[in-house]
C-alpha cells in the first residue's frame, strides 16, 4: 500500500484532492490539516506521495516541502504543490525549493490524477 | 613616577577657614554640594547632623567647628566631602572649597612640628609645601574619632579655647 | 472538460458542497470577529498586522474553496477583499471608514452568495460591492509609514516554556496528534513559536515555545502524553512599541486598573489584593496586642507574681510572632517588574509619534521581583524617564542617520537582582547628554557648573531643584515630574540613582533598591523646628494635654491618665530643641502599666508608612533614636525609639536628661 499524503488546511479541498485520486491503484489517503500534522505523518512512516497546500496559516507550505527535502526519510518523495491563481512567484520558490510539480488552484482533477500517476510510477520530473 | 605611584600620591584638596588642607584620594567617595542637614540631638558638637547620600545615612562633620573655627553659612562652594573611614564607615565633611587634585610625594610630606602638637596636631599626617602654599594633610581616624577625644576626657569644645 | 470523478459543470456533489458551506460559515466567523477589532483601529496611522494577517488568510482560503466549488462570485469578491487588505498591509492605502464598511459589506454579500447557493436561490450581483472595494485600493498613495512589526510576543510577565512532543504510532493509536497537543498548549497560555525539530538521533519532533502561567503539575501532566517541558530563563522579549493597538489594552495614562480588566498575569492581581487584606488584617493585630498589653497592664495587681511573669512571656512571644508575621508578608509582597514595563510600549509608541522619531523599545528581566511598594512608588519616575529618552536622548531618524546610526533608535528597559539589590535599568542609544548645555543651564540656574565634571555631578545638577523649568518636566512627562523627583523617590526608598552617559551614543540612567524594605508604620511628629518619626506600633495612643493638667512632681511632670498618673518627658528637652510654647502638648503614650510615658512633642502632623534606614555611625549613635527616613524630600527624618527612652527614663535618677545638654547648632 502506498500512503498519499494530502496536506490542505481547507476540508473541502482535502476531500476533493483525496476525490480526484481515488482511482490510484494501491492507495491509502491520509489527510494533515497542517504543516506541522503533515511533517508527523512523515515521522510516522514512509510516505509516497504528497500534495502540499502552499498557504497553510500554521506553518506554510514553503516550510514544509524544505522540511521534508531536508529530512532523510523523505527528501526523495514527489511531491505536487498546490498554488493559488496568480501566485507565480511562490511557484517559482516551490519549484527551486525541490516541489516535483505544481497545480494551480482550482485544480482540474482529471489533470492532478495524471500527474500523480506519473509521479508513483517514477516517470516524470524527478525531486 | 609611574601612574601607579602618581594614584597613590594623590590628593584632594578642600580649604576650610582659609587653610588648605589634604586627604587622600582613594578615602574619598564623592564630593556634592550640601543640602539640607538634619540635626541629631546630643551628637558631639563638631557633628551638624546627617544627610542622606547616594542613598545611605551618613553623618555630617563640620570641620570648622572640628577645627575651633566658628560656623559659616553655606555658600554654592560648600562641598559635603564624604570619605571612608575605617572598618566601612561613610563620613560627610563640610569643608568652605573643594576642587582640587594635586600630586603629592611622600617625601614632600614633613611630619607636624612639635610645635603644632596639641590638639591640633593630632589630626594632622603630616604638612606639604607647594610652592608658597602650605597643606596640611589630615588624619583621618583622628579626625572622626569622637570616641578616642572623649575617653581622653577632652571635650571638643576645648578645641575652641585653645586653638 | 469534465472530471472523471467529481460531477460535471457547475454542479460539484453535494457532499463537497456541504463541506463548503460549513467551512465558509467558520471562516466567515473569523472575518466578523476580526472586522470589529479592525474598525476599532479606524483613524490610527498604524493597525495590528496580525489582524490584518487573519483577515487576509481567510478572505484566501475562501477564495480557493469557492474557486473549487465553482461559485464564481463568492470567489471573485473574495479575491477582492484580499486585494484590499494586501494593500493595506503594504501601506498603499490607509484603513478608513469606508474601507472597512466596504469590507463588512463585502462579507454581508458573500454570505448572502452563499446562501442563495445553498438555497439554490438567486444569487445577488456583486459588480457594486467589487468596484467599491477596488476603487479604494487605488485610492491615494500611502500618506503615513509608521513601523508596523507585529504583535507583542506573549505576555512580557509569564514564564516561558519550551515543550518537545515526539510523535508515534502509539500516541497516535491513543488518538494523540501534534494538533492536538498543539491546541492542548493553547488552552495553557499562548504559543510563540511552533516548528518541527530534528532531534540528535535524527527523530522528528516538534517543539513548541509557551507563554503561560500554568503550574508544574499541569505541564508535568503532558509529560504522559508524549511532550517534555522545560522552562526558559527570562531572555529579552523584544516588544515593539509601534506595534500595538490590541484595543483591550489599557490606554496610556490611565492607572493601573486593579480588577476586571484585561490583565497579562491574573494571579499577580488575585494576590495583591488578599495581600493588602493580609497586611490589613496583621495591622489590626498589632493593634489589638497592643489593646490586650494595655489590659493586661491594668489587671497587673491582680495576678498573682509567678502568673503575671507567664503572661508576660506569652505577650512578647506574640509580639515576636507579629513582628515575624508582618515581615513575611513584606517578603510576600515582591511583585514582578513587567507591572511596570506594561504601560511602556504604549508611552514609547505615543511619543514616538508625536515627535515623529523611530524608537524601539526592548523589555528585559519583566519577572524580576521587587516589593509591591516600590512598584507603585516607581512607576512615575520611570516612566519620566522613558519620556525623557525619546523626548530628549533621542535623535529624530534623518539625524541617527546622519551620525551613521541606524534610523530606529532603541530604548531598553530592564530589571535584575543581585543579592538584596534590584537594579532597574533605562538605556537609550541617542545622543548622550549635552555637557556644555547642562554646564551653562546650571549657571543660569545659580548652581556650579563645575559640578559637571563627571557623570556623577552632571546627575547631580540634572535633578538639581530649579534646574529644569516646570513647563519642560510637564511637556516631557505631562506630569511634572522632574528629574528632582525622580531621585528623592529612588532615595527615599532607600535606592541609588546614577548615570552614564556617553556623547554620541546615549545615556543610560541605573537605580538600584533594595528587593525588601524594611517598612512600618509611623506618626509623624514635630518638635520645635524639627521632623521626628515614631513607629506606630510603639504607640499605644496619643492624648492631647492642656498644661494646666500637667503637675510638676520633684523634677518630673506628670499628668492624670486613666486613672493613674502617666509621667512626662518633653522631646523638645531631652533632645536639646527650642521649647515652643504652647498651651497644650501632644503626647505619644508609650510603654505598658509601670513603665508607661508620655513623649510630649508640639503636634502630630500625620502618619504613614515609612522605609527604615539605618544610622550606624558612632558620631550619630545616641540614645533614642533607631534610626533615620525620608519623608520625600530628601531630608533625613530620625525615627525616635520610644521604648529605649522609656528605658533610658526608668534606669536614671528623677530629673537628669541623658546626653550632653545644648547640642550643636547651625
Amino acid at each position: 500500500m502506498r500512503k498519499i499524503l494530502i496536506v490542505d488546511d481547507s476540508t473541502t479541498i482535502r476531500k476533493m484532492v483525496r476525490a480526484s485520486l481515488r482511482q490510484l491503484d494501491d492507495a491509502e489517503f491520509v489527510e494533515a490539516a497542517s504543516g506541522l500534522a503533515a511533517i508527523e505523518q512523515i515521522a510516522l512512516g514512509p510516505v509516497a506521495l504528497i500534495v502540499l497546500d502552499l498557504n497553510m496559516p500554521d506553518m506554510h507550505g514553503m516550510d514544509v516541502l524544505k522540511f521534508v527535502r531536508g529530512h532523510r526519510a523523505s527528501k526523495d518523495v514527489p511531491v505536487m504543490v498546490l498554488t493559488t491563481r496568480g501566485d507565480d512567484s511562490s511557484r517559482d520558490t516551490a519549484l527551486a525549493a525541490g516541489a516535483t510539480l505544481y497545480f494551480t488552484k482550482p485544480f482540474t482533477p482529471p489533470v492532478l490524477l495524471a500527474g500523480a500517476k506519473d509521479l508513483l510510477s517514477g516517470v516524470g520530473p524527478q525531486a | 613616577m609611574t601612574d601607579g605611584q602618581q594614584a597613590a600620591d594623590r590628593f584632594i584638596l578642600f580649604t576650610v577657614a582659609g587653610t588648605t588642607y589634604a586627604v587622600h584620594s582613594h578615602d574619598v567617595h564623592h564630593m556634592e554640594m550640601i543640602e539640607e542637614v538634619t540635626r541629631v540631638p546630643n551628637a558631639p558638637p563638631f557633628v551638624d547632623g546627617v544627610v542622606f547620600s547616594r542613598g545611605h545615612v551618613i553623618p555630617v562633620v563640620n570641620l570648622r567647628a572640628r577645627f575651633g573655627f566658628e560656623r559659616v553659612p553655606h555658600t554654592l562652594r560648600t562641598r559635603l566631602v564624604v570619605v571612608q573611614a575605617a572598618a566601612g564607615r561613610i563620613v560627610g565633611l563640610i569643608a568652605d572649597e573643594a576642587r582640587e587634585f594635586v600630586v603629592l610625594p611622600a617625601h614632600a610630606i614633613q611630619p607636624p612640628h612639635d610645635t603644632l602638637a596639641g590638639l591640633s596636631g593630632r589630626y594632622l599626617q603630616g604638612i606639604a609645601s607647594v610652592g608658597d602654599r602650605m597643606i596640611l594633610v589630615l588624619n583621618l581616624e583622628r579626625v572622626l574619632d569622637f570616641g578616642a577625644i572623649a575617653a581622653a576626657g577632652e571635650p571638643p569644645v576645648a578645641d575652641a579655647a585653645s586653638a | 472538460m469534465s472530471p472523471s470523478e467529481l460531477p460535471a459543470g457547475d454542479e460539484p456533489s453535494s457532499d463537497f458542497l456541504n463541506d463548503y458551506f460549513a467551512e465558509c460559515d467558520e471562516h466567515l466567523m473569523g472575518v466578523r470577529r476580526l472586522l470589529l477589532r479592525l474598525e476599532q483601529s479606524i483613524g490610527r496611522g498604524d493597525i495590528n498586522t496580525s489582524v490584518l494577517d487573519e483577515l487576509f488568510r481567510h478572505f484566501h482560503s475562501l477564495k480557493g474553496i469557492s474557486g473549487m466549488v465553482e461559485l464564481r462570485p463568492a470567489e471573485e469578491l473574495s479575491h477582492r477583499a484580499e486585494d484590499y487588505l494586501r494593500a493595506l498591509r503594504r501601506h498603499d492605502v490607509r484603513l478608513s471608514p469606508e474601507g472597512v464598511n466596504a469590507l463588512f459589506d463585502a462579507t454581508q454579500l458573500f454570505e448572502q452568495v452563499v446562501n442563495a447557493r445553498r438555497s439554490g436561490g438567486v444569487i445577488p450581483a456583486i459588480d457594486a460591492a467589487v468596484a467599491t472595494i477596488a476603487g479604494l485600493v487605488s485610492a491615494r498613495p500611502a500618506d503615513l509609514a509608521a513601523p508596523v512589526p507585529g504583535a507583542p510576543a506573549g505576555a512580557p510577565l509569564t514564564p516561558h516554556w519550551r515543550f518537545l512532543f515526539a510523535p508515534s504510532r502509539e500516541l497516535v493509536g491513543r488518538g494523540i496528534r501534534v494538533d492536538l497537543i498543539r491546541t492542548r498548549l493553547t488552552a495553557l497560555g499562548e504559543i510563540i513559536h511552533a516548528a518541527p525539530h530534528v532531534t540528535d538521533s535524527g527523530m522528528i519532533a516538534f517543539e513548541f515555545i509557551v507563554a503561560t502561567g500554568a503550574d508544574a503539575e499541569t505541564i508535568a501532566a503532558l509529560q504522559q502524553d508524549g511532550v517534555t517541558a522545560e522552562r526558559l530563563p527570562d531572555a529579552s522579549v523584544v516588544s515593539d512599541p509601534a506595534a500595538a493597538v490590541d484595543p483591550e489594552w489599557p490606554a496610556v495614562g490611565e492607572p493601573s486598573p486593579v480588577a476586571g480588566s484585561v490583565a497579562p498575569s491574573h494571579v499577580v492581581r488575585v494576590d495583591l489584593t488578599r495581600l493588602d487584606d493580609l497586611m490589613r488584617n496583621v495591622g489590626d493585630l498589632v493593634i489589638s496586642r497592643a489593646r490586650l498589653g494595655e489590659t493586661l497592664a491594668r489587671i497587673e495587681s491582680h495576678v498573682p507574681a509567678g502568673e503575671w511573669r507567664a503572661v508576660q512571656e506569652n505577650a512578647l512571644v506574640i509580639d515576636r510572632q507579629l513582628r515575624t508575621l508582618r515581615e513575611a508578608i513584606m517578603r510576600v509582597r515582591l511583585v514582578p517588574i513587567g507591572e511596570i514595563f506594561r504601560r511602556m510600549p504604549f508611552v514609547v509608541r505615543d511619543l514616538a509619534r508625536e515627535t515623529g522619531k523611530r524608537v524601539r523599545l526592548q523589555l528585559q528581566g519583566q519577572s524580576t521581583e521587587i516589593d509591591k511598594f516600590l512598584i507603585e512608588r516607581m512607576m512615575d519616575p520611570v516612566l519620566h524617564l522613558v519620556r525623557n529618552a525619546v523626548s530628549h536622548g533621542i535623535e529624530t531618524a534623518d539625524e541617527r542617520v546622519a551620525a551613521g546610526k541606524r534610523p530606529e533608535a532603541t530604548i531598553t528597559l530592564s530589571a535584575s537582582t543581585a543579592g538584596e539589590i534590584v537594579t532597574l535599568e533605562v538605556a537609550d542609544d541617542g545622543r548622550g547628554i549635552d555637557v556644555e548645555a547642562v554646564r551653562s543651564r546650571a549657571a543660569g540656574a545659580g548652581l556650579d557648573p563645575a559640578t559637571a565634571g563627571d557623570a556623577a555631578g552632571l546627575l547631580e545638577l540634572l535633578c538639581a531643584p530649579g534646574f529644569s523649568t516646570r513647563d519642560e518636566s510637564d511637556r516631557a512627562s505631562g506630569r511634572g515630574v522632574g528629574m528632582a523627583v525622580v531621585k528623592s523617590t529612588v532615595e527615599e526608598l532607600g535606592g541609588v540613582l546614577r548615570m552614564e552617559t556617553a556623547a554620541g551614543a546615549g545615556t543610560r540612567f541605573i537605580v538600584e533598591l533594595p528587593v525588601t524594605l524594611a517598612i512600618t508604620d509611623a506618626l509623624i511628629a514635630k518638635v520645635g523646628a524639627e521632623t521626628f518619626a515614631a513607629p506606630q506600633a510603639a504607640v499605644r495612643e496619643v492624648i492631647a494635654v492642656p498644661l494646666s493638667a500637667i503637675r510638676a512632681l520633684e523634677q518630673n511632670e506628670i499628668t492624670p491618665y486613666r486613672g493613674g498618673v502617666l509621667p512626662l518627658v518633653r522631646l523638645s528637652r531631652l533632645f536639646g530643641l527650642a521649647d515652643a510654647a504652647r498651651d497644650t502638648l501632644h503626647v505619644l503614650v508609650v510603654g505598658t502599666g509601670g513603665s508607661a510615658l508620655g513623649l510630649a512633642v508640639d503636634r502630630v502632623v500625620g502618619q504613614r508608612e515609612i522605609v527604615v534606614r539605618a544610622a550606624t555611625d558612632p558620631l550619630v549613635k545616641v540614645a533614642g533614636i533607631s534610626g533615620a527616613t525620608d519623608l520625600g524630600d530628601g531630608r533625613v527624618v530620625l525615627i525616635i525609639d520610644p521604648a529605649a527612652l522609656a528605658r533610658q527614663m526608668r534606669g536614671r535618677p528623677a530629673g537628669v536628661v541623658d546626653g550632653i545638654a545644648g547640642g550643636g547648632g547651625r
